[in-house]
């Protein structure tokens, strides 16, 4: 009786849903968190639903996978105006504009008991076999042998700022994670939360901008502002930027003193990202300044939509903390961020500039941590 | 006296029984019933090549040897100031030799450049 009570209370409650964004739906997945019925979970484990929106490239469907299975249970999938993934038993598709209704169905569904958890589609195994292996079972002999817990153990590399030769960890992220653009995956070498070296593995996924340079700085604004900690103001944005494209009017300028007054401007670090001469902070600005102008022409094209063909993602990353790194790369539109991401470059003529590049790149080094020390 | 005895006895079996209750009824949440994929970190869809387990630089270390020599000098010079004038030259002694021995952190936090302004 009381768990019968629970459990339809519990499936009236906001759904956690994670998105996993394709080409195409970014502004369309933003709208739909604004939703009160949803939650977007920032976490996979977070979530009870998996909401793939938009067509899944091929090179991402393992990815997919992948994170289907680190939901906890119970769980379901939907495919929002997408292709359902090859071992998705019985998928459940939506190509609605808003899938709303469909995910609150599933939802209570599955914490009704009405509908089964999704089973596991990668095999219940560690990538090597480590049980019982080793004097103490711990995989493998002395201190670095071995895989423990079926992976091996970060290896030593010197540290960019004093050449301190601590663990180095390597590992990929993305394309799905929430505080990177849709589809953009880097493999990220980290001495603590400082970026040793990053490589692209695979560029975002194109997005459509909205033609409206208003609509474009406010949606950025509210991608931006979140890393930020400041929620609030990029819920309202977004929700300016949905009433602004439906053609309603808004009022820009409260929006801007809001913006101005919550010193998001003052809390990132000048001259990190650095291209063209203009660096996080003055891109930041520069969408501030789009609030103020005509509907029409508010983005300076010519200056945020340029294929910036010399800079490289990857250079801008590396020395930086993570932090700054997510800053970085927020701070430019998809279009930019494809032109400065050209993934066939990243082969092994590169790894050997990088490895020239070593002893100069030991100077910014220093350049950088004695900057941060000053800085907070 | 053994009325007294019954009920401490009673509080004992009643409370290990609540514990013993809520652990046999509890959600197996833990580790074991997560699956390998489960077990991995969130990456955005990605699975790291090496184990998570590492060493890496804390940078606020020598800021907090700092702290802790100050701040051990402090906690026992407040006590120290009280007596002294009772113990007199046995308790400037002890606190010479208590001195001494932090002054060692201080020089070495200075060695490591604590004192220099980045």
């Amino acid at each position: 009786m009381a768990i019968a009570i629970l459990r339809r209370l519990a499936g009236a409650a906001p759904a956690p849903a994670f998105p996993a964004i394709g080409a195409g739906m970014r502004a369309a997945a933003d709208d739909l968190f604004l939703d009160g019925r949803l939650i977007r979970a920032d976490s996979i484990r977070h979530a009870r639903i998996l909401l793939v929106a938009g067509p899944v490239r091929e090179a991402d469907q393992d990815d997919i996978r992948r994170l289907h299975d680190q939901m906890l249970h119970p769980r379901a999938t939907l495919w929002w105006k997408s292709n359902p993934v090859r071992d998705f038993a019985e998928p459940a598709t939506c190509d609605e504009d808003d899938p709303v209704a469909a995910i609150e169905a599933i939802h209570r569904a599955l914490i009704e008991g009405a509908r089964d958890s999704e089973p596991d589609i990668l095999p219940n195994e560690p990538p090597n076999p480590w049980r019982g292996k080793g004097d103490y079972g711990q995989g493998g002999e002395g201190m670095m042998g071995g895989t423990p817990y079926g992976r091996p153990m970060a290896m030593t590399d010197d540290d960019l700022r004093d050449g301190l030769a601590l663990d180095a960890y390597t590992a990929p992220f993305g394309p799905f994670l929430p505080m990177l653009p849709p589809g953009l995956k880097l493999s990220v070498t980290l001495q603590g939360d400082v970026i040793q070296t990053a490589k692209l593995l695979r560029p975002p996924s194109a997005q459509a901008e909205a033609y409206d340079g208003t609509v474009t700085a406010l949606r950025a604004l509210g991608r931006f502002l979140p890393i930020l900690g400041l929620e609030a103001h990029a819920v309202r944005c977004l929700e300016a930027a949905r009433s602004l494209s439906a053609g309603k009017p808004i009022e820009l300028a409260k929006i801007r003193q809001f913006l101005f007054w919550s010193g998001a401007l003052a809390a990132i670090p000048s001259g990190i990202g650095m291209v063209e001469d203009t660096d996080v902070r003055m891109r930041v600005e520069r969408w501030l300044a789009a609030l103020d102008e005509s509907p029409t022409g508010g983005l300076d094209g010519s200056a945020t939509m340029s294929p910036l063909k010399p800079a490289r993602l990857v250079d801008l990353l590396r020395g930086r903390e993570w932090s700054e790194a997510i800053l970085i790369v927020n701070s430019f539109d998809t279009d930019t961020l494809i032109s400065l991401a050209p993934v066939e470059a990243e082969d092994a003529e590169t790894e050997g500039r990088a490895r020239e590049d070593g002893i100069r790149m030991d100077h910014e080094g220093h350049g950088t941590h004695a900057h941060g020390a000053t800085g907070t | 006296m053994a009325l007294e005895g019954l009920a401490g006895a009673l509080v004992i079996a009643f409370v290990a029984a609540s514990i013993a209750t809520v652990i046999r009824l509890a959600p197996s949440g833990s580790a074991e019933s997560l699956t390998e994929p489960q077990k991995t970190p969130f990456l955005g869809g990605g699975a790291p090549d090496t184990h998570a387990w590492q060493r890496y630089h804390i940078r606020y270390y020598p800021m907090t040897l700092l702290f802790i020599a100050f701040e051990m000098e402090m906690m026992f010079m407040y006590p120290w100031a009280v007596v002294f004038v009772e113990e007199g030259g046995k308790a400037m002694m002890e606190m010479g030799m208590f001195l001494a021995i932090l002054s060692v952190g201080i020089v070495y936090g200075w060695r490591e450049g604590i004192f220099r302004w980045q």
